[in-house]
């Protein structure tokens, strides 16, 4: 499916889901999740992930309602199986995508400004450098005896000077690479919507409604 | 100082940097969400976790105002961090992308009403007190808050107050103090 199209729809269903309470609707969403994520072919480990993570602030919500609220136990499992489509949902979009396709198909299909497609993908993939860079400030805290906590300032300081360096670079070195703000591009790998992927977008919000109205009703 | 509005490619790598930096941090204090969040559950506190860790998922918004001053700054900041977050393998998925809006547009709200002209003291309270209004409601309907009994709500929304007036608003301005005495921000925003 088109990245723009399907992460649009994973939110959309997301939001939809937080405003209404029928916890079969969040349980089937949450199988189809689990069902795309599985064929995606993910490790063990990740689908173990997958499946304790969400357990924690599941439980903790309906335990609370529960224990702290008059709303009952069926508002209890509305808000557990909301926490596990959610993350099901969310997670089947983002397993089965790459970030590069994401961005390119932002750019193509939905329009966001090249400047903003690629100044973010380029920045993306400094990723690991930034988390070593992390690694790196609070080692040189610890050598100077200074430890730099979550709520240290310095921490984030440091991490703010790497970055106003990096970005000097990185931009240049894009410029430099022929990159142009608001210059026409041409495309070397094109992404186009097709019209199944329309129709699956559309398909699939109609019978979230159906399913939603139909159990509502009944 | 008068402050350009347009995005330039530096901005928008620095920003997602800047973003990328605090969706790492985020991405380590999951685990302190986590067990935070099991300690509290027997006796129904669960959600409380959420709150007291709520001032750390909101800096990145209010920073990014502070540094860019432009308009939309905040909320692109904070939702470039939630799909950092979320590509990092964060618990949420694409479902992260809601909160990360949500807010983006809570810590945005306090620099509109200044009308984007005052960067103080006064903006980032300001700024503190919407992104706790904004995602407190959010909470309400998104995590049932709205069933709780008024006790614990009013102490859930105190707590998710102090911790964001901590994180987005004490600590936000202690860096932004640190970046003012190197003078490097001043160019960058012309």
């Amino acid at each position: 499916m088109n990245p723009s199209l399907k992460f649009l729809l994973a939110v959309l269903i997301a939001l939809e889901i937080s405003f209404t309470s029928t916890w079969l609707v969040n349980l089937g969403l949450a199988v189809i999740g689990l069902l795309i994520i599985l064929s995606s072919r993910p490790t063990l480990k990740r689908l173990a992930m997958l499946f304790f993570v969400p357990l924690i602030p599941a439980l903790a919500l309906a335990v609370a309602i529960l224990l702290q609220s008059n709303a009952g136990t069926h508002f209890a499992l509305v808000l557990f199986t909301r926490i596990y489509a959610y993350v099901f949902v969310g997670s089947a979009a983002t397993l089965t995508t790459t970030v590069t396709d994401l961005v390119m198909s932002l750019e193509q299909n939905a329009r966001i400004p090249s400047k903003f497609a690629y100044g973010f993908l380029g920045a993306f993939n400094l990723l690991p450098k930034i988390v070593s860079e992390v690694n790196v400030i609070r080692a040189a805290g610890n050598m100077r005896g200074q430890v730099l906590h979550i709520w240290s300032p310095q921490l984030y300081f440091k991490a703010i000077l790497a970055s106003l360096d990096w970005s000097e670079n990185l931009a240049e070195a894009m410029t430099s690479h022929g990159f142009t703000e608001g210059a026409p591009r041409t495309y070397f790998k094109r992404i186009r919507i097709h019209w199944w992927d329309w129709l699956i977008f559309a398909g699939s919000l109609a019978l979230l409604q159906i399913a939603l109205f139909g159990l509502h009703l009944r | 100082m008068k402050y350009s509005n347009a995005w330039h490619l530096r901005d928008i790598i620095l920003l997602t940097l800047i973003a990328i930096f605090f969706g790492v941090i985020y991405w380590v204090v999951g685990p302190l969400y986590n067990v935070l969040t099991v300690a509290l559950t027997p006796i129904g506190l669960g959600p409380g976790a959420n709150d007291v860790v709520m001032g750390i998922w909101v800096m990145a918004g209010p920073l990014a105002g502070y540094v860019f001053k432009k308009v939309g700054s905040a909320t692109l900041g904070e939702f470039l961090g939630s799909v950092v977050e979320m590509f990092l393998g964060g618990q949420w998925g694409a479902s992260t992308m809601i909160s990360g809006v949500v807010q983006g547009v809570a810590s945005e709200l306090g620099f509109a009403f200044t009308g984007y002209k005052r960067y103080d003291w006064f903006s980032l309270n300001l700024s503190v007190l919407t992104t706790t209004i904004v995602t407190f409601g959010w909470d309400m309907i998104r995590n049932g808050y709205a069933q709780y009994h008024l006790g614990l709500l009013i102490a859930l929304f105190i707590i998710r107050l102090v911790s964001t007036w901590l994180f987005a608003g004490v600590l936000v301005k202690a860096i932004v103090n640190l970046l003012d005495r190197t003078h490097l921000m001043q160019t960058q925003t012309r």
